[in-house]
């Protein structure tokens, strides 16, 4: 009798922790409960949009607080933000798309998501929403002729050698339209004692702002339909020796001794820095550095030119960055719809436009005066249609392994040609797996 | 005739229905998959056999990274086992400052490894402060760029890892040298036996279950290194310090999921095949002493 006493004991010990096992499984695993109720406890009507949000991106002009306080106060919604780390926000977003524990909102870059995130199976197509049809520019917003994402800009990121003009003015330089005269820029910078070139190439996507353009700039000039026959397998990346060449030209700048010696320890996270402190007078790089620096400076002058990979290149224009996509499986899905309503309104949008110094998307909101740097390249680029879709807009593939070739070129473990052969051989494999068709 | 009370087993019903849920399920789960095409982008599973195995082996980076981990578990393991005992023999002599100088050595172990990467990754630039130490001591010349040369990188994080883990492996070997009774080394003296008579007819031998323990331990936490190797480095420059943990992650990045699982099972049978046979080794010698 004991003995049996003991045994129904110990089964009922076991069934409870069980149970109190398969509860906390279940509180942790209900992100729809939290999100109904939001943040309001007994309110029981409100509800929480979940916006997730690359940690890199927190200054994203569609996470203001005053936004979303103002976007709450008119509609009774509250937005909470799910802030990603950065190096993993594409898996930890392909994770959460794959086991349906989808966010309402994400905030991406519609090239990246077209080959990390699966684009056509798991965003809603945004087509018949009503800001649609005052867009001016649908084309930088829509995959497959349709609108998948939502911006009130219309700017690219523009991505060359960003300069430091109060230098070149000192220095009497004037801006390389060749490689020749780009390196007489570096030596002539060198010899007055500052650093020409900052490489930050511990971070691997840096060293793929020179060929991104380069390799885009070649493909334009000498050869159009390049990236259809890359992406159908009817040419490889080894075809191409300008390819190589235009690798090594960046080499060169830092085996002259035109860079920061420690390239692989350097990130990028210290560019603003070094520009501030005035250590150094060039960067591959996007505009946004412009814009990172004038902020913490305004009295620093920076400029951008096109990489100067060959006479006369194009600007490199990459695909634009930091839209919000509605995943098909989203829980609030009309609530997340009248978010992108809010925002897209006349007032909220020129609020935006008018801060950022965007240009415009909407028809009915006025683009404003402006940066000094932006407009140059309006003025000199953009308006002589003298830009070019960088090479990562045309890729279907992750491109970490291409950068991680780059920068084993810059260890020394590889030459140029090796980073063609490794990408080439990585890059069917990748198309191979993804069912492309002709790999 | 006295009947076993079955009790006690009882008592193992929750930690093994836990044990099975959270992990052998997962595993099973997992070996599954690696026989998939599994990826993001496919609405449906296939079954693809040893396809995800061939591509591991023609895939020259898993290679490289093999080789990376296989260099990483060696020194580790030899570097924290030699040097732990060598502390743990050390510190247990008749010292003054025993207790102090034990707190120092363990007190790297209980350090998060972001705290060693954000302490490390200067000292080991170029123009950092390892570097210009050994300038100041008239030792220039072997100065290196230790994160950055892809010839020395791996190595590099085996020393880190070294560095940060001995003070744990020392702390098992003083637990054992403690358990050893005195009677031993008394007699040893009386027989006139020196330090390394001593050391190798009675400490070693009686030390045999810590170092057992300690070989485990080093050696799995070896091939399974991920974290020390992803803070400092990410794998690189390049692709020059990747390692088995990190092709994981790599391989999910990209979205091949079925690859990802069919590398962490190469990576689960390796650990139990060259584990395994060592335990029983080990434990042997541990009985015939």
């Amino acid at each position: 009798m004991n003995h049996k006493m003991k045994k129904a004991a110990t089964g009922v010990i076991a069934s409870l922790l069980a149970l109190s096992l398969a509860a906390c499984g279940s509180n942790s695993n209900s992100p729809a409960g939290t999100a109904t109720n939001g943040g309001s406890g007994s309110s029981g009507s409100k509800v929480t949009l979940e916006l997730a949000i690359s940690k890199s991106s927190q200054d994203s002009a569609f996470v203001a607080q005053d936004l979303l306080d103002a976007f709450e106060k008119e509609t009774n919604i509250k937005v909470n933000l799910q802030l990603l780390p950065a190096e993993q926000t594409a898996t930890v977003l392909q994770t959460k798309l794959a086991v349906d524990e989808t966010p309402d909102i994400i905030q991406y870059n519609l090239a990246s998501a077209v080959t990390d995130l699966n684009l056509e199976r798991n965003f809603e197509i945004l087509d018949s929403e009503p800001w649609v049809s005052r867009l001016l520019n649908k084309d930088v917003l829509s995959a497959n002729d349709h609108v998948y994402s939502f911006h009130v800009s219309q700017d690219t990121g523009m991505q060359g050698v960003v300069y430091n003009k109060d230098m070149f003015k000192e220095l009497n330089l004037s801006i390389p339209t060749t490689f020749e005269e780009f390196l007489a820029v570096c030596e002539a910078i060198k010899a007055s004692g500052v650093t020409p070139v900052f490489m930050p190439f511990k971070d691997n996507w840096a060293a793929n702002i020179w060929p991104g353009a380069a390799f885009a700039d070649y493909a334009a000039k000498n050869d159009p339909t390049l990236f259809d026959d890359l992406n159908s397998n009817k040419k490889k990346w080894t075809d191409i020796p300008e390819f190589a060449a235009l690798l090594d030209q960046q080499y060169q700048v830092f085996k002259k001794g035109y860079t920061n010696p420690d390239i692989l320890s350097d990130s990028y996270d210290m560019a603003v820095g070094k520009f501030l402190d005035k250590e150094v007078a060039m960067m591959f790089m996007g505009d946004w550095l412009i814009e990172n620096v004038a902020e913490k400076d305004p009295s620093i002058h920076l400029g951008l030119f096109a990489i100067p990979s060959s006479k006369d290149a194009s600007l490199g224009a990459s695909p634009l960055g930091g839209q919000l996509f509605i995943p098909k499986k989203a829980k609030h899905m009309a609530e997340a719809k009248k978010f992108l309503e809010f925002i897209a309104t006349k007032e909220q949008a020129q609020k935006m436009v008018d801060a950022q110094g965007y240009v415009s998307n909407f028809n009915d909101v006025t683009t404003p005066k402006l940066p000094d740097y932006k407009q140059e390249i309006v003025d000199n680029y953009i308006t002589p249609k003298k830009t070019v879709l960088t090479t990562d807009a045309h890729m279907l593939v992750d491109r970490s392994e291409l950068y991680r070739n780059l920068q084993d070129q810059f260890a020394g473990a590889k030459t140029p040609e090796e980073v063609l052969s490794a990408w080439n051989d990585k890059f069917a494999q990748l198309m191979k797996d993804k069912g492309v068709a002709g790999f | 005739m006295k009947t076993k009370s079955l009790y006690p087993y009882y008592l193992i019903w929750p930690a093994l229905f836990i044990y099975c849920i959270f992990f052998v399920l997962p595993a099973l789960i997992g070996l599954f998959y690696s026989f998939t095409d599994w990826r993001l982008d496919r609405e449906t599973l296939k079954f693809i056999g040893l396809d995800n195995f061939q591509q591991i082996f023609s895939d020259k980076t898993l290679v490289l990274a093999l080789k990376n981990t296989f260099i990483f578990a060696i020194v580790t393991v030899i570097g924290k086992n030699v040097l732990g005992i060598a502390l743990a023999i050390g510190l247990n002599m008749r010292l003054k400052s025993k207790n102090l100088l034990r707190a120092i050595f363990y007190s790297p172990s209980i350090l998060s490894v972001l705290v060693i990467s954000i302490v490390f990754t200067p000292m080991l630039r170029t123009d950092g402060t390892i570097n210009k130490f050994l300038e100041a001591i008239g030792l220039g010349v072997i100065g290196q760029s230790w994160l950055t040369d892809p010839t020395i990188v791996i190595w590099t994080v085996a020393l880190v890892s070294i560095w940060q883990h001995t003070g744990f492996q020392m702390a098992i070997y003083l637990a054992g040298l403690q358990s050893i009774s005195k009677e031993y080394y008394e007699a040893a003296t009386i027989d006139g036996a020196g330090a390394w008579s001593t050391f190798s007819k009675i400490t070693l031998p009686l030390l045999l279950p810590a170092i057992n323990i300690n070989l485990m331990l080093t050696l799995i936490g070896g091939l399974k290194v991920f974290s020390e190797v992803f803070v400092l480095t990410g794998g690189g420059p390049g692709n020059a310090s990747q390692v088995v943990g990190t092709i994981i992650l790599r391989s999910f990045g990209e979205g091949s999921w079925g690859m990802g699982t069919a590398i962490n099972t190469l990576l689960f049978a390796a650990v139990t095949v060259i584990s395994i046979p060592l335990l029983i080794f080990m434990r042997r010698k541990e009985v015939a002493e």
